[in-house]
C-alpha cells in the first residue's frame, strides 16, 4: 500500500534521535506538552474533545424506507440463489437508523489490533447490537435494539418485550420467543450449567421467570416490584448484555439463545450419552465443556447470532476475523441493510507498545482500545503524515484511580482501626495533590475531585460534592491526624503507631498492566503523603493475584478505576461493597450483603451500613426515587471518604480514538461508558470507508 | 562406546522425566490457579464469577484434584501427543504451539547464522591483528552491542523503521498473510520481515562471541605448534585456519547444548517487543494466566531440547577435538 511520505527534515531527525536516546517511554511526555497545560492557553485535550453526537433511530414507521438494498457481495449471493432477497432477510419491522453524518457506502475491511484470546471485549463491544435494549447516544435514555418495544408494568412486577416480526438468526432461521424460553428452561434452570441464579435476574433474593406470550412477545416476571429491570435490560448486565458478551468464556446468561442450534448439543434433547459422545468426538472432556464452546461466538463460526458481523476466524488465531451477517436487522434511512463494512480483521499484537506503534503507523483504521493517553503527543505528531484523526472521549465516572479502602480489613488491628476512621480517610484524601496527578498522568485533561460521577449524569449529587474533602489541604489534613491521636512522629517525620510497633505504614495495592498507570500514580501519592507524615508502601502485583488478595481480604487500600459508578445500580461494585465477584471495599461485607446477612460480616460503620440498606431498597423503587437514593448514597460515600477519588472523567480508559480519515460517520465525540458498550451506541454498523 | 551411548540415553530419559515433574510443580507454586486468572479476566469485561461457579469450573477443568492426579492426566495426553488443552486458548496445546514452533526456529536459526557469520571472522581478525585500529573498533562496537539491552534496541529500530523506512511494525507477516496457507508469496513476505528480528536477536550474541573467539584464539596463537607451522613455511592463512581456529572453536561446540533450547524459546522479551508470533510470548502469557498445560509443555520442550543438545555437543566435541577422542578410547 503506497503511502505519501514527506521528507524528514534534519531537525526532526535530531529531535527524534534525542527522544529515542531516552527510550520510547520518554516520548510519552515531552516537555513541550506539559508546558501547554499551564496558564490560560487551551489545554491540549480540550481541542480534541468534540461535540457529543451520534446516530438517531427512526421509530415512526411512516418515515421508514419502502425499498431495501444490500451490499454487492450479498447481491451476488442472492443472484446465485444462495441467499434469499434482502426484503426476506431483514425483519418486517427493522431498526431504522439515521447515521450520524451521512448515508455510507458498502465495502472495505476494518483493520484493528487485539492482544490475544483474553481480549474478547475488543470484539464484544463492536457487535453489541445484539443487546435486548440499549441507550441513546447520550447514554441516558432507553432505546430499542433487538427488542423493538417494551412495557414496564405499573406495579413493577413485569417487563414485556416486543420482538421484531420476521427477525432471523444469521443462518436464516426465525428468532422468536421460543429462543428466550429455551434459554430460561434449559440453560438458566439447568443446575449443571447454571449452579446459582444470577443477581441480575433476581429481586431481594428471589429469581424472576421468563414466559412466552406469543411468537414475538416475551414477559419477564418477578414476585416483587423490580422497576430497575428496564435499566438492567438496557445495561451491560447478565440479562440485557446480549448473546455475544454473556455466552462467551463459559458464561451462560444473556436471556436468549439460538435454540434450534444449541439443542443438538444439549443432553435434554439428545440424551446424556449422545451429548458426551459428541463432546469426546470433538476432543472435549464432556458435554458441558463442549456446549459452552459451541455457544461462544468468538470460537464457533457456525453459531447463529444477531450481531452485525459474525466470526469467520476465531479469536484463538493470529488474526480474529468477522464477516457481515446477511440477516442483520438494521437498515439506514435510505433502506440500505447495515453494516456498511464487509469485514473486521484484528491482528494479534503481543504487546501494547507494538499495538500503539502500529496505530501511529496507520496500520489500523479505527482503534480506541489499548491506545494509551500517555502516547498522545506521538499520535498527534504523526496524524497528518499518516492520515488519521485523534479524538478523545472522556468517561463519566469520577475517578480513574480510586483509593478503594477495605472496610473489612482485620489482619492488622491498628491499621484496620485507622482505615475505619472517617477523619483518617479524610486526611489521606486531603493529602493528595490531584492537580499534580492530573498534569502528570492525565496530561491535564482529567477532572480532579471526589468519586462523584460527572455532573451531566442523573445520579450526580451536585457540583459541590466534587471538591468535598477532595482538594489538597496539608494543614487541615495534619490537624485531623493530630486530632485523632496520631501525634507522635519518628525522626523522618512519619507518624508512629499507637501500639508502639513503629511507623504507621499503609499498603497501596495496585495491579500490573491496567489501562491507567496505577502503580506510578500510587508512587506519586506516596511522595505527597510525606507532607502529612503518612508512610505508604506501594505494592504492585499481577492482575489475578490482585483479585485473589481481594477475595482473601488481605488488602488495605487498593487502587482501581471506579468505572461504572455513573450508573450506580447497574454496576455498583466499584462504588459499594455489594458484589462478592469484585469487592475492593471489603469482601466479607459484600458476602454479607449478597447473602442477605447469612454469610460474611456486616460493616461496623453505621453510615456505610445505612448506605447499603438504602441501596438494597432501590431496585424496587421508581426512577425519581432511585435518583434521590443515589444522590444520598454518593453524599454519604463522599462525606465519609469510603473510597478516595483522585482524577476522572478522562479518556484514559478506551477514550483515545485513532480513526483513519477514510472512515466515515465518526462522531466527533462519543459517550465512553461500559453501559453504552462504547463504541456500541455509536453504531459501528454505520461506519464506512469514504471513496 | 555403545554402552556409553546407552547409558547417556537412559540418563537423558530420566532427566526429561524429572524436568516434566519439576515444570509441573513449579508452575503450580504461585498462589491461585487458572480459574483465578480467569476470574480477573471476567471482571475486566464487567462479568462476575461466584464462588459456586468458580468451584464448578475447577471441577470441569479437573483443577480441584490433587496435583498428582492432574500430572498423570497431563502425562497421559503428552504420551498421546496432544499435550492437554491450552486453557486460555481453548485449543489443544499441540495446535497452539504448532506453527509458532517452526517460526521460532526460523527466526532463531537466522539469528544464530547471522551471529556466526559476523562474529567468527571479526573474532579471528581482531585476534590476529591484536591492538590494531580494526581490533579496537570491533571491540568498541562489540561492547556497545553487549551493553545495549536488546529490547531497547528493538523498540528504537522499530520506531526508526516506521519513521524513515516505512516498514511495517513488528510481527513476521503482513496482515494479509498472517492466517494464509503457506505459499511462495508468504515465504517471501516472511523473508522481508526476518532481517530486523534476526539482527536484533543476533547482535547481543555477536559481541559476546567476538570476545570469546578473540580470547581463545589469542591463547592458541602463542602456542609453539603455531610457530612450528610457520617455520615449516605453511601459508599464513592456512596456519591460522587449519589449527588454532579449530581448537578455538572448542567452546562453541560445547555450548551447542544451550543453543537448541534457545532456538525454540528465542529471546522472550525481544519477541514480545517485536510482537513475533513465536513461542516466547506464548510462554510468558501462559505463565501469567497459570495455564499449566501450555506452560508445562513449553518448559518440557525446552528441557528436552537442552538434553538433546547436550548429547549432540558431546558427540561434536568427540569429532572436533582428537584429545577427547583419545581419552574415550582409553
Amino acid at each position: 500500500m503506497p503511502k505519501k511520505r514527506t521528507a524528514v527534515s534534519r531537525r526532526e531527525f535530531i529531535r527524534d534521535a534525542a527522544l529515542l536516546s531516552g527510550g520510547l517511554a520518554a516520548v510519552g511526555l515531552p516537555g513541550s506538552v506539559r508546558g501547554q497545560t499551564a496558564g490560560a492557553r487551551p489545554k491540549l485535550g480540550a481541542q480534541l474533545i468534540g461535540k457529543l453526537e451520534g446516530p438517531e433511530l427512526i421509530l415512526d414507521p411512516a418515515k421508514w424506507p419502502k425499498k431495501f438494498s444490500e451490499a454487492p457481495m450479498l447481491a451476488d449471493l442472492v443472484k446465485q440463489g444462495k441467499l434469499p432477497p434482502v426484503e426476506q432477510r431483514i425483519p418486517k419491522e427493522p431498526l431504522v437508523i439515521k447515521p450520524v453524518h451521512e448515508i455510507g457506502r458498502y465495502g472495505g475491511t476494518w483493520r484493528r489490533g487485539f492482544t490475544g484470546p483474553g481480549d474478547a471485549e475488543n470484539g464484544n463491544r463492536i457487535v453489541s447490537a445484539d443487546k435486548l435494549l440499549f441507550w441513546e447516544y447520550t447514554g441516558t435514555q432507553h432505546r430499542p435494539s433487538v427488542a423493538r418495544q417494551w412495557l414496564l408494568a405499573d406495579d413493577g412486577k413485569s417487563v414485556t418485550l416486543y420482538l421484531r416480526k420476521g427477525h432471523k438468526w444469521s443462518d436464516g432461521k426465525p428468532f422468536t420467543a421460543d429462543d428466550f424460553v429455551f434459554w430460561y428452561e434449559d440453560v438458566y434452570l439447568n443446575k449443571d450449567i447454571t449452579p446459582t441464579p444470577h443477581p441480575d435476574f433476581m429481586i431481594n433474593g428471589k429469581s424472576g421467570v421468563v414466559k412466552k406470550v406469543d411468537e414475538t412477545t416475551v414477559i419477564f416476571e418477578f414476585p416483587e416490584p423490580n422497576y430497575l429491570f428496564l435499566d438492567i435490560l438496557a445495561g451491560s448486565t447478565a440479562m440485557g448484555g446480549g448473546q455475544a458478551l454473556w455466552q462467551m468464556q463459559g458464561r451462560a446468561m444473556g436471556a436468549y439463545m439460538p435454540a434450534h442450534y444449541v439443542k443438538q448439543f444439549h443432553p435434554k434433547y439428545i440424551g446424556l450419552d449422545a451429548a458426551n459422545a459428541k463432546a469426546k468426538a470433538a476432543n472435549f472432556d464432556g458435554w458441558l465443556a463442549y456446549i459452552r464452546n459451541r455457544w461462544d461466538w468468538r470460537l464457533n463460526p457456525e453459531l447463529p447470532v444477531l450481531t452485525p458481523w459474525k466470526v469467520v476466524t476465531p479469536i484463538n488465531n493470529p488474526t480474529w476475523v468477522m464477516d457481515r451477517n446477511p440477516f442483520f436487522y438494521e437498515v439506514d434511512t435510505a433502506g440500505n441493510q447495515l453494516p456498511y463494512i464487509d469485514r473486521i480483521q484484528m491482528t494479534l499484537a503481543e504487546n501494547l507498545e507494538v499495538l500503539n506503534l502500529r496505530a501511529i503507523a496507520g496500520q489500523y483504521d479505527l482503534q480506541e482500545r489499548h491506545t494509551a493517553m500517555t502516547k498522545l503527543p506521538v499520535f498527534l505528531e504523526n496524524r497528518d503524515k499518516v492520515g488519521y484523526d485523534v479524538r478523545l472521549d472522556p468517561a463519566l465516572n469520577g475517578s480513574d484511580a480510586t483509593l478503594q479502602i477495605n472496610h473489612a480489613y482485620d489482619a492488622d488491628s491498628e491499621v484496620a482501626k485507622w482505615l475505619q476512621t472517617a477523619d483518617f480517610r479524610r486526611a489521606l484524601s486531603m493529602g493528595i495533590d490531584r492537580d499534580q496527578l492530573n498534569e502528570t498522568f492525565w496530561l491535564g485533561i482529567g477532572v480532579p475531585g471526589s468519586v462523584a460521577p460527572s455532573e451531566t449524569t442523573p445520579y450526580s449529587p451536585g457540583p459541590e460534592w466534587r471538591k468535598k474533602w477532595s482538594t489538597l489541604d496539608v494543614k487541615q489534613a495534619n490537624a485531623l491526624l493530630d486530632k485523632i491521636g496520631l501525634t507522635k512522629k519518628d525522626s523522618e517525620g512519619y507518624r508512629l503507631r499507637l501500639d508502639g510497633k513503629g511507623r504507621l505504614r499503609i499498603e497501596l495495592l495496585t495491579a500490573a498492566g491496567s489501562f491507567v498507570p496505577h502503580t506510578q500514580i500510587a508512587e506519586m501519592i506516596q511522595q505527597q503523603w510525606k507532607k502529612i507524615g503518612i508512610q505508604a508502601d506501594v505494592k504492585e502485583v499481577e492482575r489475578s493475584l490482585f483479585e485473589t488478595r481481594m477475595r482473601s481480604n488481605e488488602q488495605q487500600i487498593s487502587i482501581w478505576a471506579n468505572d461504572g459508578t455513573e450508573l450506580l445500580y447497574l454496576f455498583p461494585r466499584h462504588g459499594l461493597p455489594v458484589d462478592p465477584a469484585e469487592a475492593k471495599m471489603g469482601h466479607p461485607i459484600a458476602d454479607w450483603y449478597a447473602s442477605g446477612g447469612k454469610q460474611g460480616k456486616a460493616p461496623k460503620d453505621p453510615e456505610l451500613l445505612k448506605a447499603l440498606e438504602l441501596f438494597r431498597t432501590a431496585n424496587g423503587k421508581k426512577l425519581p426515587e432511585r435518583i434521590k437514593i443515589a444522590h444520598e448514597i454518593f453524599r454519604m460515600m463522599i462525606d465519609g471518604q469510603y473510597s478516595i477519588g483522585t482524577v476522572g472523567q478522562s479518556p484514559a480508559t478506551m477514550g483515545v480514538r485513532i480513526a483513519s480519515r477514510k472512515m466515515g460517520n465518526m462522531a466527533s465525540r462519543q459517550i465512553n461508558a461500559q453501559h453504552c458498550r462504547t463504541p456500541g451506541t455509536s453504531q459501528p454498523s454505520t461506519y464506512y470507508f469514504k471513496a | 562406546m555403545v554402552t556409553y551411548l546407552v547409558q547417556r540415553l537412559i540418563l537423558a530419559l530420566l532427566t526429561v522425566w524429572a524436568i516434566s515433574v519439576l515444570a509441573f510443580v513449579i508452575i503450580q507454586l504461585p498462589p491461585g490457579d487458572y480459574i483465578t486468572s480467569y476470574i480477573a479476566q471476567m471482571s475486566a469485561s464487567g462479568g462476575a464469577v461466584s464462588e459456586q461457579e468458580a468451584e464448578a469450573l475447577r471441577q470441569e477443568y479437573g483443577l480441584d484434584q490433587p496435583m498428582l492426579v492432574q500430572y498423570l492426566r497431563w502425562m497421559k495426553q503428552v504420551v498421546q501427543g496432544r499435550f492437554g488443552m491450552a486453557l486460555e486458548w481453548r485449543r489443544p496445546v499441540s495446535e497452539v504451539i504448532g506453527d509458532r514452533l517452526w517460526l521460532t526456529m526460523v527466526v532463531s536459526i537466522a539469528a544464530i547464522l547471522l551471529t556466526w557469520l559476523l562474529a567468527l571472522p571479526i573474532g579471528i581478525y581482531s585476534a590476529v591483528r591484536q591492538y590494531s585500529p580494526g581490533d579496537y573498533l570491533a571491540t568498541f562496537v562489540g561492547f556497545i552491542g553487549l551493553a545495549v539491552p536488546s529490547f531497547m534496541l528493538a523498540l528504537v529500530l522499530m520506531y526508526l523503521g516506521f519513521r524513515y523506512f516505512d516498514m511495517s511494525i513488528g510481527g513476521l507477516f503482513s496482515d494479509e498473510f498472517a492466517d494464509a496457507p503457506w505459499s511462495l508469496a508468504k515465504v517471501w513476505d516472511l523473508a522481508k520481515h526476518l532481517p530486523l528480528p534476526a539482527l536484533i536477536l543476533g547482535l547481543a550474541g555477536t559481541a559476546q562471541l567476538i570476545r570469546i573467539m578473540r580470547a581463545n584464539l589469542l591463547d592458541e596463537l602463542r602456542k609453539p605448534y603455531v610457530m612450528t607451522a610457520r617455520a615449516r613455511g605453511v601459508p599464513e592463512r592456512r596456519v591460522i585456519l587449519k589449527y588454532p581456529v579449530r581448537v578455538a572453536l572448542n567452546p562453541f561446540a560445547s555450548t551447542i547444548g544451550y543453543l537448541l533450547p534457545y532456538v525454540v524459546s528465542g529471546s522472550i522479551i525481544v519477541s514480545l517487543v517485536l510482537s513475533l508470533p513465536t513461542v516466547g510470548p506464548l510462554l510468558l502469557k501462559a505463565l501469567v494466566a497459570q495455564d499449566m498445560f501450555l506452560a508445562g509443555t513449553i518448559v518440557l520442550l525446552l528441557g528436552l531440547l537442552t538434553v538433546v543438545g547436550t548429547f549432540l555437543s558431546d558427540l561434536l566435541l568427540l569429532w572436533i577435538d582428537p584429545r577427547i577422542r583419545m581419552e574415550g578410547k582409553r
